[in-house]
């Protein structure tokens, strides 16, 4: 099963180490808005939420390109942008549900994750495991031996007090 | 071309004139400063001298970034507003955490530098290069909270970070705060205040641009290796899971949890105030500031009783103390109660919990009575009364209006001995520390450029005996003396010691808790990153931090003494000096602060007698220039 980001937004703390951690890979200097994921911050409820890309179902950025730079993994279901037949027309930023396809409009080019090409920087830059790149399977299973030793050291905080 | 750090310009906005224009920022002051707080030592010793008024149109607000703002750098989205303090009328510093700093950053800003005064409310709105001065006559009034919103909303962007003062700082209350990301305070001195006098509601910032660093892949290899450090420090997952409500514990148990206006240092109904009680009940998210690996904030939801439905981020270790032990008060939903009317009327939880503590000790010593406060009965532990009052505050209304002074001017209004009860240095009220169970905060409070201050300089090694560390730092041969907490000797070593490398994090900026508690990074640290971030190799020398940090804290001083301040106002509250701690571990310490005094001015090169920095003091630190601005 190929492995996919995906994101526990409980945990996420909204520091946004994981847009700098990609903007330095990518870009090689620190620019949250050409971060190819975004936290979106919700302050007054104490709520942030990593917005990272796909692989999603339906994927509107290709269904939408009209010039078919935009490809899909028939495998992993990911979607990447082929630079050179891109024409710029941002109808794939428009329609992304996430909002994480971006245009850089200095250098006018279209930014999208490609997973850094199998070793995501912002999973392994994210303080709290809220994001996570594996298979989904094995995503599940982590997240339930999290809850396990979460709860013995509750167990063993009630019991010795500390 | 690389910025290595800076973004190299300064926005200016003169809201007399309408006017906003750039400036460049100049190289000399990288090579002196730094950045942050030194960058804004610099402009306000220049431009706002002894004639002015801290809330005239002439008085500077200030708000700087340093060269790590916006990096990867763990802790690095701090953010410092200076001025003339509102409060004390001395040097006013507030640093804040939250998303404010890297965002004016990567509008392609170092600082900015607001003068004069708008004819009616405005918000600051800086676009990358695009700034302006928007009306805001519908905000005034608005809490923080709506204020935000409503900035946000009309902006059609959620990510514009804004800074917002909130009805106590309109009403020029002078503890008012300035709030970012609705519950992040710069809080003390006043500089809502400042802000109120010059009519600005918020300022709101938007960048798109980058900060580059000068030597990319090594500072990258470098920070990431340093947010391994903050992850894997006890001290620092610890503070993560509990905040700094790990902190009430640990003052009660050595006997240093401000008490009943700052009369004891152990409290009854601590528990309540811990974070084995808070986490369980009331906490429903951990949430960082802007690159942070340590994440100690919390948001807090009330479930039930008087205030039920609260929902607030924080209150901190200080909060908890100034609302809760402070005022005799057990119970935490008050205290987040009292910080949320903080956050969004816009004060400084400190002082105001302070001020709030001098009116109960007042009104139990019959010194007010119902007549004053307006019918409110201010008993010890009375959560719904110290409620009320702060509202009061907020809105200047009856006995509030006197308390929205602060507690020194208030004491002066009363008058009828309340003066003894006022717990403040240099107008400044004291933080949740005591130098009678710990001397080098009794020095650091005495010291403090802004007043009594637990931030500019707190030394932890000794209060929580690190041994090791303290020989590593100071030499064998000074203990045990140096880390005992109940003696004088030696204490102004540690203090100048740490009060240098504090001043380099403050021109970094990074957060407290990277070097304070724990104690993650160290100058040495700094001396690492800065040289990779700023491509300068000077500053990578441990001797030239020092000489920088020095010039820093003389500077403060220097602008200081141009108010008058001498060694006979680096003086304690009686009750730290005069009274013996009653009870708890501490039970009859007491402080005697001259020695320490005379040890201090020594290390720092100024006259023992006056407090002032001797001239040769300023011409090892390249500090001649200030004599034409004297």
């Amino acid at each position: 099963m190929p492995s996919q980001l995906s994101v526990d937004y409980t945990k996420c703390t909204g520091c946004r180490i994981c847009e700098l951690a990609c903007s330095a890979k990518n870009e090689g200097k620190f620019q949250p808005a050409l971060a190819r994921l975004k936290i979106v911050k919700y302050d007054d409820l104490g709520v942030d939420i990593p917005n990272v890309c796909g692989p999603c179902e339906e994927a509107p950025c290709v269904d939408v390109c009209p010039v078919y730079a935009m490809v899909r993994d028939p495998v992993s279901k990911m979607t990447y942008v082929n630079q050179d037949k891109c024409i710029l027309c941002k109808s794939c930023v428009g329609v992304c549900v996430n909002g994480v396809i971006v245009l850089d409009t200095v250098r006018m080019r279209i930014l999208k994750c490609d997973h850094c090409g199998g070793d995501p920087e912002c999973a392994k830059a994210c303080p709290t495991g809220a994001i996570r790149y594996a298979s989904v399977g094995r995503i599940g299973l982590m997240g339930r031996h999290g809850k396990v030793t979460a709860y013995l050291r509750e167990i063993r905080r009630v019991v010795t007090g500390h | 071309m690389k910025s290595n750090g800076y973004a190299g310009r300064i926005l200016r906005v003169d809201l007399t004139d309408e006017r906003i224009w750039t400036e460049s920022l100049p190289r000399e002051w990288i090579r002196d400063f730094i950045g942050g707080d030194g960058f804004a030592a610099r402009v306000l010793y220049e431009e706002v001298g002894h004639d002015v008024d801290s809330l005239s149109p002439q008085n500077r607000l200030i708000v700087a970034t340093g060269p790590v703002t916006g990096t990867l750098w763990p802790m690095s989205g701090r953010t410092v507003f200076v001025s003339k303090a509102a409060q004390t009328g001395i040097w006013g510093e507030s640093h804040v955490g939250g998303f404010m700093g890297p965002e004016l950053k990567y509008a392609g800003y170092d600082m900015l530098v607001v003068s004069g005064k708008a004819e009616s409310p405005v918000v600051i709105s800086i676009l990358d290069d695009d700034a302006d001065l928007l009306p805001a006559d519908n905000l005034w009034g608005m809490t923080t909270a709506e204020v935000t919103a409503a900035i946000k909303k009309s902006r059609r962007d959620p990510d514009v970070q804004v800074a917002a003062v909130g009805p106590a700082g309109e009403r020029l209350v002078r503890f008012a705060s300035v709030i970012v990301n609705n519950a992040r305070a710069a809080g003390r001195t006043g500089m809502g205040a400042v802000l109120g006098s010059k009519k600005v509601k918020a300022i709101a910032v938007r960048g798109h641009g980058a900060v580059e660093v000068a030597r990319h892949d090594e500072f990258v290899q470098l920070a990431t290796e340093a947010h391994m450090r903050v992850r894997s420090n006890p001290q620092a997952q610890q503070m993560h899971r509990w905040g700094t409500w790990i902190l009430t514990a640990v003052k009660q148990s050595i006997g240093e949890l401000p008490t009943y206006n700052h009369r004891t240092g152990v409290f009854d109904g601590w528990e309540s105030l811990s974070g084995d009680h808070i986490r369980p009940r009331y906490t429903v998210s951990d949430r960082a500031c802007f690159g942070c690996s340590l994440g100690c904030k919390k948001m807090n939801y009330v479930p039930d009783g008087p205030f039920a439905g609260t929902l607030e981020e924080g209150p901190e270790y200080e909060g908890l103390m100034a609302f809760g032990s402070s005022l005799g008060i057990a119970d935490f939903a008050t205290t987040l109660k009292a910080n949320q009317i903080c956050n969004r009327t816009g004060m400084d939880a400190i002082s105001a919990g302070t001020t709030l503590s001098f009116a109960f000790e007042a009104f139990e010593q019959g010194l007010i009575d119902e007549k004053t406060t307006g019918g409110l009965r201010l008993q010890w532990g009375d959560g719904s009364a110290a409620v009320q009052l702060l509202e009061m505050i907020a809105r200047r209304e009856g006995l509030g209006d006197v308390l929205a002074e602060g507690t020194r001017r208030a004491a002066q209004r009363i008058g009828k001995g309340t003066e003894k009860l006022a717990i403040h240095v240099k107008g400044l009220e004291v933080s949740g520390q005591d130098g009678r169970t710990h001397r080098s905060i009794a020095l650091s409070h005495a010291t403090g450029a802004r007043g009594a201050d637990h931030l500019r300089s707190l030394v932890t090694v000794d209060q929580l005996g690190y041994r090791e560390v303290a020989a590593k730092r100071w030499g064998a041969d000074r203990l045990p003396e140096i880390i005992d907490p109940y003696t004088e000797k030696y204490k102004a070593a540690a203090v100048v010691e740490t009060e240098n490398t504090y001043c380099i994090r403050d021109t970094l900026i990074v957060c407290w808790y990277s070097v304070a508690w724990p104690p993650i990074f160290w100058i040495e640290d700094f001396a690492r990153v800065l040289p990779l971030v700023t491509g300068i190799e000077q500053l990578g020398s441990v001797k030239e931090l020092v000489r920088i940090a020095e010039r820093q804290v003389t500077l403060k001083r220097l602008f200081n003494a141009r108010e008058g301040i001498r060694r006979e106002d680096d003086r304690l509250p009686d009750r730290f000096t005069k009274e013996p701690m009653p009870d708890g571990p501490g039970k009859g310490q007491l402080v005697n602060l001259d020695p320490m005094l005379d040890d201090y001015y020594r290390h720092r090169g100024w006259d023992v007698s006056t407090g002032l920095p001797t001239p040769e003091t300023l011409r090892r630190l390249s500090l001649d220039w200030t004599a034409r601005f004297a």
